[in-house]
């Protein structure tokens, strides 16, 4: 093989949004599931949702929902780590926290799932709080915690959280290595005792349909104890008619900047038209790029985080290519343009067509499709709601794009990300 | 000033291409040969969201020519993408328009372009990418943003540690050849390359007999009838690069952007399918995120890659270190290698085992994954080898069901159970102060 092997990642706050094949619910027994078929592909992916992210975390909680979600993955079981387990048997899992809940993503063959997640279920339904195990899950956080703080554009987007919105889902997904420190075996079993029950969890599924995938999905339902976890709205600070501009130095090779808007989620019917608006933003630097690119080299960037409701919209500008004053005038105008007027028509067809095209190539792996179903399901949005966006993007008007972009991208904040003295290159 | 666009002779002969049309709309085999001699696999997935567009092609890195020219199969494909064929639009253009991603990867003897698409674009980009790929078009504009585009990939490039390792690794395994010639060039050499160059390699790579087309996803069944066709054009395959092993050991030290150490053997070629099959095998088994030497040096300051590359002959087992510990953690790495020669337990075997598959199915998800594997086993000649064929009911997955730890260990004897070559790449020393 050429492949180069890649290394798991724990990310959370990625765009989720994405089509997919059409999701039929599937009963498992009172929690909520749902399944998008593929029947020609050889693996499946199973994901659980859990009402356990940041937005459960109390002010002095920060990092305490990764390190429970993270505590679950290096669970003891037969003499490995649940994580290391279920690798020995071809089946990878995953954690991803993000503001208002967490998902354990499970992939692998439909039988090895069948016969891992049993595993899983035995960890969640009673998890463990031990020193030994959450000092392992601590360590390993600060880990990814340190690499996060090295990638300009997850340190931008925090920023912009943390702007945006208010109570957990504005504190850092790993915490801070002060704040980690301070939790304690007691407040990880105490955040397992309150959240990790069935109250708001569901599941999906994606990948072939048959017996086993679905025994491993009910294994999945079944596991946590009963009990409710109210869905608590999530907060948002509102934008000044002069943006906040939050500034921080880093380690850098040159700076970017990080524009934070509010955005619709997926079911809203300003949604289709956001995605057009995104694809004609999404030009304004990039109009003579032939190929995919590193970030590194791309000039700009579009983020969509509608794993939050309200959803965020990040836009970002390469320092080492734009220059970030030009840019942000850039960027202003057009959105002041998109906002004055209606877009001719052979622009807004352009922009249809791209928009499209992207949503159709976002999210295509297995685990994907399965997060996208389960991202609208967790915010009470009927999963055909992500079917529809396809068909909907053709029949956006001018009219729609206008509305947009006056409701959604005339206030923002800024997120500044400027080398240290002495670094960069 | 403005200078006036300069097309190359192969814009003229795009009026002779012609769309195969219902020649082609017969075909349903998931693989064959189309008139003018294009290769094709299509695999659909209606359930997928998404389709690949990829057209491989045999034809090394550093051109033709007896001077090799580093990144001219890179940058002769990107070209293309970039130039303004009759139509009016480039392939960059069609494809950025669609909202679709394109792709350019050149390897030592390979580049591909991959196009990745909404469903219902698959018809018009084939007939693009055929089109402007079968009979060429160049121009000034296209190869001043193909020269920034590839500079660019490849400064970023040689600030990768496993690829500057792997390309320092390709030269010390070979004397000579498009794998001794490596991937890697340097702004200037990329600066360098003129379009009368790249117009003769795009002329002979490019042509429609030395194609192999893939079609992944969720692809129309009569995409292929999309396909353009070209008269008079040359016919043939590029045979094979013949191989030019360098006698080993090899030590050698360089300076470099990154620094790192390199351990690199000759494996077995594409035809000994049992063999690299075993070898990929032992690659996961020590080097995935789950493999041994990477779980037992997590704690370290160092990242160790390793992998078997499958070339058509002979195939590349390159293990990659790099980080300040770099080093210090290299006799664990090697005595890790050498342990791979000793069979393992039934129970440890099983368990690496069932890792690999899931590694390697996990790696095909997507169309674009798909087309990578199907074009690469194509143009390395054993395209029936290819995993992707069958999933996992393939033949690829059948040779990885039967290889028992006694196989696999003896065969890991056998290709790295030699002195490897050893590259040790350091960055250059700080300039004094004058």
């Amino acid at each position: 093989m050429k492949r180069r092997a890649a290394a798991a990642l724990l990310t959370a706050f990625v765009a989720l949004a994405a089509p997919a094949g059409a999701a039929a619910p599937l009963d498992l027994g009172g929690v909520p599931g749902y399944v998008v078929p593929d029947p020609g592909a050889a693996l499946g992916s199973i994901q659980l949702i859990v009402r356990a992210g940041l937005d459960r975390q109390a002010n002095a909680e920060s990092g305490l929902a990764s390190l429970a979600a993270q505590t679950i993955l290096h669970a003891p079981s037969g003499g490995a780590t649940l994580a290391d387990a279920l690798a020995a048997r071809g089946v990878s899992l995953n954690a991803v926290v993000g503001g208002q809940y967490v998902r354990f993503v499970l992939d692998g063959q439909p039988e090895a799932l069948a016969a891992a997640a049993p595993l899983v279920a035995e960890v969640l339904a009673k998890p463990p709080a031990d020193a030994a195990t959450v000092g392992a899950a601590r360590a390993a956080l600060l880990e990814r915690a340190a690499d996060a703080e090295t990638d300009p554009r997850a340190v931008g987007l925090q920023m912009l959280r943390n702007a945006y919105y208010r109570g957990g889902p504005a504190m850092p997904l790993f915490g801070t290595s002060e704040t980690l420190a301070l939790l304690t075996p007691d407040d990880v079993g105490g955040f397992f005792t309150r959240w990790y029950v069935r109250g708001g969890a569901l599941v999906t599924v994606a990948g072939p349909p048959g017996a086993a995938l679905e025994s491993a999905a009910r294994a999945l339902a079944a596991a946590l104890p009963a009990g409710g976890a109210p869905q608590a709205a999530t907060q948002t600070r509102p934008f000044g008619n002069e943006p906040r501009r939050i500034v921080t130095h880093r380690d850098v090779g040159g700076s970017y900047v990080l524009l934070g808007f509010a955005a619709p989620s997926p079911g809203n019917a300003d949604f289709p038209g956001f995605l057009v608006l995104r694809a004609l933003l999404g030009e304004i630097f990039e109009s003579s790029e032939v190929t995919a690119r590193p970030s590194f080299f791309r000039p700009s960037a579009t983020i969509l985080i509608d794993e939050v409701t309200p959803a965020q919209f990040a836009f970002v500008i390469n320092g080492r290519i734009v220059d970030p004053g030009v840019g942000l005038a850039a960027v202003d105008a057009v959105l002041k343009a998109a906002a004055a007027k209606p877009l001719a028509n052979a622009v807004l067809q352009r922009y249809r067509d791209a928009a499209h095209g992207a949503w159709a190539i976002d999210n295509i792996t297995l685990d994907e499709r399965a997060s996208s179903v389960a991202n609208v399901a967790a915010h009470g949005v009927d999963p055909a709601a992500i079917d529809a966006v396809g068909p909907a993007i053709a029949k956006v008007t001018a009219a729609d794009v206008q509305r947009v972009a006056k409701k959604y991208l005339q206030k923002f904040d800024v997120a500044l990300i400027l080398p240290r003295q002495g670094s960069g290159s | 000033m403005t200078l006036p666009r300069r097309l190359s002779r192969a814009a003229i002969s795009v009026a002779a291409l012609l769309v195969w049309g219902g020649a082609a709309s017969a075909q349903t085999a998931p693989f064959g040969t189309l008139p003018g001699g294009i290769a094709y696999t299509i695999e659909t997935d209606p359930s997928q969201p998404a389709a690949a567009v990829s057209l491989w092609y045999r034809a090394p890195a550093s051109g033709f020519d007896a001077v090799p020219l580093p990144g001219l199969a890179k940058v002769a494909a990107t070209t293309v993408a970039a130039s303004t064929p009759v139509t009016g639009m480039s392939l960059g253009q069609v494809v950025r328009r669609a909202g679709g991603r394109l792709s350019i990867a050149a390897y030592p003897d390979s580049v591909a372009i991959t196009a990745l698409v909404a469903p219902e674009q698959v018809a018009a980009v084939v007939r693009a990418m055929t089109a402007d790929y079968f009979a060429p078009v160049t121009d000034g504009a296209g190869l001043r943003i193909a020269q920034r585009e590839v500079a660019d990939d490849m400064l970023y490039r040689s600030f990768v540690p496993a690829d500057a390792i792997e390309d320092a690794l390709a030269a010390a395994l070979f004397t000579a050849g498009p794998f001794h010639d490596g991937q890697g060039a340097t702004v200037e050499q990329i600066r360098a390359v003129t379009l009368p160059r790249v117009t003769a390699f795009a002329e002979r790579a490019f042509r429609p007999s030395n194609a192999v087309l893939v079609l992944t996803g969720n692809v129309p069944s009569t995409a292929l009838t999309a396909v353009a066709a070209r008269n008079g054009a040359s016919p043939g395959t590029e045979p094979p690069v013949p191989p030019a092993p360098r006698p080993q050991p090899t030590t050698i030290a360089k300076t470099a952007n990154v620094g790192g150490i390199g351990l690199g053997w000759n494996g077995p070629p594409i035809a000994d399918e049992a063999s690299a099959t075993a070898l990929d095998l032992v690659a996961d088994r020590l080097f995935s995120a789950s493999g041994s030497v990477t779980k037992a040096l997590a704690k370290r300051k160092a990242t160790v890659t390793g992998r078997f590359v499958t070339f058509h002959d002979p195939g590349m087992f390159l293990v990659t270190i790099s980080g300040d510990e770099a080093a210090a953690v290299r006799p664990a790495v090697e005595a890790a290698i050498a342990e791979a020669a000793h069979p393992l337990a039934p129970a440890p075997f099983g368990a690496a085992k069932a890792a690999f598959v899931y590694h390697l199915l996990d790696d095909m998800q997507t169309p674009d994954q798909l087309a990578d594997t199907f074009g690469w086993y194509a143009v390395e000649g054993n395209p029936s080898y290819a995993p992707a064929r069958g999933g996992a009911r393939s033949r690829y997955f059948s040779l990885a069901a039967a290889l028992t730890p006694e196989a696999v260990a003896a065969i890991a004897h056998r290709y790295l159970g030699t002195a490897p070559a050893v590259v040790t790449l350091a960055t250059p020393a700080p300039a004094k102060p004058s």
